[in-house]
Formats: structure tokens, C-alpha cells, sequence
């Protein structure tokens, strides 16, 4: 064997063995601890069928997304307790929830619970607890032993959520959020539409948006 | 010549990696051209290795590569060697889990795996 192939070799082996060691630290990844409990944001706010807020309110906000998707926890830490304190508790708007489930099919199972979650009046705080455990996409992390740590922590009944989620309230409200987000062209999550009282919804944005953004489109 | 190439090579992959490190630390998400593949990458399990972020080790790596190319003895030839072909295999790695299990695609983490394809390429001819 030639130097130079000896060489080679040597390189190769060494490689080899920082890479395996490199990939066996990445693929034990790591459990995240369990959800805090709820926090105070939607605390004492009226919520009707999902509508967090005065169903009177003049602005319907409504924000498009998919449970598994980092950026919609991102919005849901820096966004949406603005929004509550300025908006929704003020009486200025009410916020709607369509849950998505494009990114695969622990999103379809968290959505589906959501809806279970929207029957017991504490959808906010189901999602809120969601995001806070929110693991690695498609991992398969959302099992029901996932969703009935995150329904304790949002005040939910766990075992009705999970009988909800295999009915068709939730096949439905998949449904309807599907249509609605076809309708109005929104392909990315998370997304935030705005809509005056009788008329009809437009997108403001996608991800997490400043508060500037938000309040020159809710003028 | 082979030399100077992986020098430009590994600059540019220096660039990288800088700019996806100081998206970390910053908390922002990378300009990406496919819709939140950056973010989704950058914000999962995988983006930290052993408590390092993985876009420091490459800035690492690549400042590594650099220095191993400042001489060009048989010694220094191997180190850049072994430096290059762990790159690509932790690239490879981290670009099978972009697809197969995040489903999302970061044009930076792509463009930092060519990169290293290519430093072990011509790392691998300076050797041969």
C-alpha cells in the first residue's frame, strides 16, 4: 500500500469515527420537561366556540396555524399577549383559530384536539400549553400521553379532548379551516387575517409580525 | 492551485456559517428562499450539538480548515483531510434529517454542505 493511499485511509478512518460520535449526540436529541401551567394572558377572557373575546367586538382577528410549526409558538410568545392586553380585552377584537395541518400527521392529531379543547371553552390555553411543549416536527411526539400533559396544563379534561378528537366536531373544524385558508390564499403559517364587522377577512400577514404591523392594519 | 480553491471554498463556508451563527445568538430567523425551511431547521433538536449550536461548529470547522490550509506539509494536508471528511459526514447527516424527518429545507445548510462536499473533494485529491 502506497504512502499517500495509507495517508488517505488514516484520514478517512479518523472521520469516520468523529462522525459517528457526532451523529450518535445528534440523534439522541433530548425530551423537553413538561408544559408550565398556564399563564395569565387568556386569564378571565370569555371564550364562545373558540372565540376568544366580546363576540361583539368590531374586528375579527383570526390567526391561521399548525400546531407543529416553530414559528406559531414564536407568534404565540410575542404576538398574541399583545394582542390579548391591546385588543381583545379591550373590546376591540375577538380572536379566531384555524388549526392546519399541513405539516404532517401530528398536526392533524394535535388539531383534532384542539378541537376537543374548543368544546371545554379553553382552546387559547390548549394551544398556549402546546406550543410550551411543542417538540421536534413529525417526530411523533404528539401521543396521547403528550396531549394529556399539555391538556393538564390548559385546564382540560384530557379524556373528553381525546374522545372529541376522533369525533366529527373536530373532522369538521379541520375542515372548515382548511376551506377557509384555501379561500383566502393562505399558504403559510403563522398567518393573521382581519375582518370588520360583516365584511370579509383579509390577510395582514405572515410569522411573527411587529406590533407596528399589526396596529396599522387593525386602524 | 487545489490549494487556493479549498482556501475560497472554505471562506465562503466560513461566511456561512458565521451568518447562521449570528442568526442564533440573535434569536432571528435566516432569510430563506423556501417558505420557513430555515426557521424550522434552525429551531429544532438538531440545530445544538452536545449544548454547541451546530452553526458554531461549522464557523469552527471552517476556521479550522483555514488554518490547516495556511501550510501545505504532509501533516497539514491530513489534518485538512480529516477536518473536510468529517464536515461532509456530518453534513450528509444533517442534510438526510432536513428531508427525512424535519421536511424542511435551509438554502444555508445547503449551501454549507456543498461546500464541505467540496473542501472534501479537494482535500482528498491534495492527499492522492
Amino acid at each position: 500500500m502506497s504512502h499517500r493511499l495509507r495517508r488517505l485511509l488514516a484520514a478517512l478512518g479518523a472521520s469516520a469515527v468523529l462522525v459517528a460520535a457526532g451523529v450518535a449526540v445528534s440523534a439522541s436529541g433530548g425530551t423537553k420537561p413538561p408544559p408550565p401551567p398556564a399563564s395569565a394572558t387568556f386569564r378571565g377572557i370569555p371564550e364562545h366556540n373558540g372565540v376568544l373575546g366580546d363576540p361583539k367586538a368590531p374586528l375579527t382577528l383570526t390567526e391561521y396555524v399548525d400546531l407543529q410549526c416553530p414559528i406559531c409558538a414564536e407568534a404565540s410568545k410575542q404576538t398574541l399577549p399583545w394582542l390579548v392586553k391591546n385588543y381583545v380585552r379591550t373590546g376591540k377584537a375577538k380572536l379566531e383559530l384555524r388549526t392546519l395541518h399541513f405539516i404532517g400527521p401530528d398536526s392533524e392529531r394535535a388539531a383534532r384536539v384542539v378541537a376537543g379543547a374548543e368544546l371545554q371553552g379553553r382552546l387559547w390555553p390548549f394551544v398556549e400549553a402546546f406550543y410550551a411543549a411543542q417538540g421536534q416536527e413529525n417526530s411523533g411526539y404528539v401521543t396521547d400521553a403528550f396531549l394529556r400533559t399539555v391538556s393538564k396544563a390548559a385546564g382540560v379534561d384530557a379524556d373528553r379532548a381525546l374522545t372529541a378528537a376522533d369525533g366529527g366536531f373536530a373532522t369538521r373544524q379541520i375542515e372548515q379551516a382548511d376551506a377557509d385558508a384555501t379561500r383566502l390564499g393562505v399558504n403559510a403559517t403563522p398567518t393573521f387575517t382581519v375582518a370588520k364587522a360583516g365584511g370579509q377577512p383579509r390577510v395582514i400577514g405572515s410569522g411573527v409580525l411587529s406590533h407596528a404591523q399589526l396596529k396599522a392594519a387593525l386602524r | 492551485m487545489t490549494r487556493r480553491v479549498s482556501v475560497a471554498v472554505a471562506l465562503a463556508g466560513l461566511g456561512i456559517a458565521g451568518y447562521l451563527t449570528v442568526a442564533h445568538y440573535v434569536g432571528a430567523a435566516p432569510v430563506c428562499a423556501i417558505a420557513h425551511g430555515c426557521a424550522t431547521v434552525q429551531k429544532s433538536s438538531y440545530a445544538v450539538l452536545a449544548g454547541v449550536p451546530v452553526a458554531l461548529l461549522g464557523l469552527l470547522g471552517y476556521a479550522a480548515i483555514l488554518g490547516s490550509l495556511a501550510r501545505d506539509g504532509e501533516r497539514a494536508r491530513t489534518l485538512t483531510a480529516v477536518l473536510a471528511f468529517s464536515g461532509f459526514g456530518l453534513s450528509a447527516w444533517l442534510s438526510w434529517i432536513e428531508v427525512g424527518e424535519l421536511h424542511a429545507i435551509c438554502i444555508w445548510c445547503v449551501g454549507s454542505a456543498l461546500c464541505m462536499t467540496a473542501l472534501a473533494g479537494l482535500s482528498a485529491a491534495r492527499l492522492a
